[in-house]
């Protein structure tokens, strides 16, 4: 009785709302050619498994990611849609039907099937972390030889060190305000690197945890005030890459974004000559601007 | 019963529910206490997905602004709505359910609701405050927390306030675990406990095991922000200390939230299934895993620190996948060759367990430190976590509201509501959080207040924003649904009106007797009611006394 007078009691605030959503947009038709741009967009940059296209070959560790990732999500996809399956064909083939009065077997254990689904998905878990362990391991083995480069994390920029070089480069933060056409390389600061030259990325904090991740490398790190944490991979393709922040430090967190460019050898070595020819850049920065009062300084090699 | 008869003056009634000890009006009283913060911290994702809609917007006055909404938000899904509704469903069942007449501490029940209400309130407040609530995300990483980066009464309330309510979810485990042990109806083993209580009775361990820690975590940092104590000072390693500390009670927080939902729906699966719970003994043995191994995992929210022993915590976090997929092979196979209806709370159970599968496949590759590198503190955790959270706790929620409203109120809800409901919710839901997997692969880190048009997001956030307000809607059917049925609802007579009701709850009146029931309730097996009433199909070993049974009902 009050079901149906209920529905259209229901249904007026439902269409009210949608009918506000769908005029709220003023011209519909670009709206859609921009979601449809987007989701073409989208598409276009998708590499293996909807990774980043701009991941593929980025550095020497991107390929073992991805294939894990991918290799991953075929074998949970068949989990899931044996787990699905199952249970949507439950749904079907056991509803009771109309007039039905019956009640089931009272079926309450089956050995054999519990220690089924309780074995195999231990082999696969024991499988997986073996495949997790062997490429974490790489991921995280120094390599004898890298350059190193000192980042600097501060609300709500970063700073860089190229200690080998003995130039630095300080950041500042996004000014991104909604104005359209803004393009954040600009003010960003950018970390060149050398294509194919393996790094050592030493990473400090001035203030508060950060975490340094730079999107296509598919990898990062956070970066801690008081003690030093490390990064080793090898950059593989020349480009420009988007590096942002990802542990929250703060009110502009969002604007702690950065760049790192991968050059080749003389692009980076004239970027590393014109960094000492500016007196504003020349030498290494100190790490004693830290905010915490008990930390003079995270790294003895780096002090003043 | 004469006693509830009596007609009180509205200050008798208002009197009478400020100063009960009984638990189920406790219960109740948490219930619809986490409902409305539910409904707060549920307007504040609102607002946080119109932020997000389009780059650059400014729907916040500041971004300091949108970091306490997000903060907030976490705070009061976590620890004012989704534990304390432990809380509630525990004291309004766990006793009927192992037929005593309270729980063992009533006047300490009351006092744990109380810390959690004002507890929460003394949290929240915070926005009532020059400065703002709290805004150093939920898990207030040390040094951010601290008075030098975040200044403010706001972080003082948030510190003290949650360590008043965490007493009183201490104090509720220690009861609930009393209650389970010492006063279970004769006749009521450990072993015929129905799966909801063991679940009761694990998650309280869980709770006395974590809560203490992240109590004196709590204290350690208000002492740091209003005694200068240096406790998380980064020059000794702060840092890393708190974070051990907040996620050693942090995970097991999330299986605290999970472990009772999973027993509501291994209470209404086997009702709707017309079928007995599929490997009691196994779901129980799984969950005992999944809380023992839960103790364990704490640092792989942590492998992106560079600090801790990745394989330890890989491989025991891996391991959870095992008993938790056990969990959903029984609930299939509860299902399994029974007779299925689809009344709502069925379908709120079968909305679980399709979104519960799909969290517990991501969690799995985020288990995986080499692959967690890339999508750690992206929107890719963030679509994992509701997935398992919301999934698990909002689902069963509703599925354990319609379930139980007749044993609550005497009145069934109304069934088509439900279901609008249920629809409008799961497609909020899954519009809302699948597409936010993808846009954390692609980059988007969780916490931004806003991100650049280059960056390719846009679309993915304009699809999420539309989810979460369909999402927003489904809490209209519901919200009338309740409202109609207290005005118009018929009234229930039946102890049972589902008619295949298997505990002890569905062997008393609707709604409960003051004391649960009016004699000692027998119990020969793990379905004590669905004997009573389907005697030709108790199970074997309760048949001989069936004769015995049919004459006393």
């Amino acid at each position: 009785m009050l079901s149906k007078h209920a529905v259209r009691l229901a249904s007026v605030p439902i269409f009210f709302s949608i009918g506000l959503a769908l005029t709220g947009c003023a011209d519909i038709g670009t709206k859609v050619n921009e979601t449809l741009k987007g989701i073409n967009q989208t598409l276009n940059d998708a590499g293996p498994g909807f990774l980043p296209k701009g991941s593929v070959n980025a550095t020497n560790h991107t390929q073992t990611i991805t294939n894990l990732w991918v290799g991953s999500w075929i074998v949970l996809w068949g989990v899931g849609i044996i787990a699905w399956g199952l249970m949507i064909w439950a749904i079907i083939a056991y509803r009771r039907r109309k007039g039905e009065n019956r009640i089931p077997p009272q079926l309450r254990y089956n050995n054999p099937i519990e220690a089924l689904f309780t074995v195999v998905p231990l082999i696969m878990v024991i499988g997986f972390f073996a495949f997790t362990a062997k490429s974490m391991a790489d991921i995280e083995s120094p390599v004898a030889g890298s350059r190193n480069i000192q980042v600097i994390a501060k609300q709500w920029s970063w700073d860089f060190n190229y200690t080998d070089s003995k130039v630095h480069e300080v950041g500042i933060q996004s000014q991104y305000a909604g104005e359209p056409g803004y393009n954040s390389l600009n003010d960003v600061p950018t970390l060149w690197l050398e294509k194919g030259v393996p790094v050592h990325v030493k990473e400090n904090s001035r203030d508060v945890v950060h975490s340094f991740w730079i999107v296509d490398f598919l990898y990062k790190k956070d970066v801690f005030p008081g003690q030093t944490n490390n990064i080793y991979f090898t950059p593989e393709k020349v480009g420009t890459y988007k590096g942002k922040c990802a542990e929250l430090c703060g009110e502009y967190h969002s604007m702690m974004l950065f760049n790192v460019h991968v050059a080749e050898k003389n692009e980076y070595e004239k970027h590393m000559a014109d960094l000492a020819a500016n007196p504003a850049t020349s030498g290494l920065l100190s790490n004693t601007l830290a905010r915490n009062q008990n930390l003079p300084g995270n790294d003895p090699n780096i002090k003043g | 019963m004469a006693y509830e008869a009596e007609k009180k003056s509205k200050g008798r009634i208002l009197v009478d529910w400020l100063t009960t000890t009984d638990h189920k009006k406790i219960g109740y009283l948490y219930l619809i206490t986490s409902i409305v913060y539910f409904m707060i911290a549920g307007v504040m994702a609102l607002v946080i997905r119109a932020q997000l809609t389009m780059p650059g917007l400014e729907i916040v006055g500041s971004k300091e602004q949108y970091n306490q909404l997000f903060t907030m938000h976490g705070t009061i899904m976590l620890l004012m709505f989704a534990t304390p509704l432990f809380a509630a469903f525990a004291n309004i069942l766990m006793p009927v359910q192992i037929g005593a007449p309270d729980v063992a501490f009533p006047r300490l029940n009351a006092i744990a609701y109380w810390f959690y209400f004002f507890g929460s309130f003394i949290a929240v407040a915070g926005f009532f405050t020059p400065q703002g609530a709290a805004s150093f995300g939920w898990f207030a990483y040390a040094p951010l927390s601290n008075t030098t980066f975040s200044p403010g009464i706001g972080g003082d309330l948030w510190v003290f306030g949650l360590a008043l309510s965490g007493f009183g979810t201490i104090m509720g485990g220690v009861n609930f675990i009393t209650t389970i042990l010492t006063m279970r109806a004769p006749g009521m083993t450990m072993f015929r406990l129905p799966i909801f209580t063991w679940n009761t009775l694990v998650t309280s361990i869980l709770v006395i095991m974590c809560f203490p820690p992240l109590a004196a975590a709590l204290f350690a940092l208000g002492a740091d922000r209003k005694f200068d104590a240096h406790i998380f000072d980064p020059a000794n390693g702060g840092p890393m200390l708190w974070q051990h500390l907040f996620w050693f009670f942090g995970h097991p927080e999330v299986y605290i939230l999970a472990l009772p939902f999973f027993g509501i729906v291994s209470e209404i699966f086997p009702v709707f299934s017309r079928k007995p719970i599929f490997g009691y003994k196994t779901l129980i043995y799984a969950t005992i895993a999944i809380a023992a191994l839960s103790m364990t995992v704490w640092a792989h929210h942590m492998y992106v620190t560079g600090q801790v022993l990745l394989p330890f915590f890989a491989f025991t976090t891996m391991l959870i996948a095992v008993p938790t997929g056990v969990k959903v092979f029984n609930w299939i196979g509860t299902l399994w060759k029974g007779s299925i209806t689809f009344e709502t709370p069925m379908l709120f159970s079968l909305g679980f367990l399709t979104t519960f599968i799909f969290g517990g496949l991501t969690g799995v590759i985020l288990s995986s430190p080499t692959l967690d590198f890339h999508l750690s503190d992206s929107y890719f955790v963030v679509a994992h976590f509701h997935y398992v959270v919301f999934g698990t706790v909002v689902f069963a929620m509703f599925a354990g509201i319609y379930f139980w409203y007749p044993k609550m109120t005497g009145k069934m809800l109304n069934e088509r509501l439900g279901k609008i409901q249920f629809w409008l919710l799961f497609i909020g839901f899954h519009t809302t959080f699948l597409i936010q997997h993808w846009l954390g692969v692609i980059g988007m880190p969780r916490r931004y207040a806003t991100y650049l048009p280059e960056d390719g997001f846009t679309w993915m956030n304009e699809i999420s924003t539309v989810g979460a307000a369909i999402l927003a809607l489904s809490m209209i059917p519901f919200l009338w649904n309740v409202f109609i049925t207290w005005r118009k609802g018929e009234k229930t007579t039946l102890n049972d009106p589902w008619g295949y009701g298997r505990s002890l709850e569905w062997a008393t009146a609707s709604p409960f007797p003051r004391h649960n029931f009016t004699s000692i309730p027998r119990v020969r097996s793990e379905s004590p009611a669905f004997d009573l009433n389907h005697p030709e199909f108790a199970s074997p070993e309760v048949k001989p006394v069936v004769a015995s049974t049919k004459k006393k009902g």
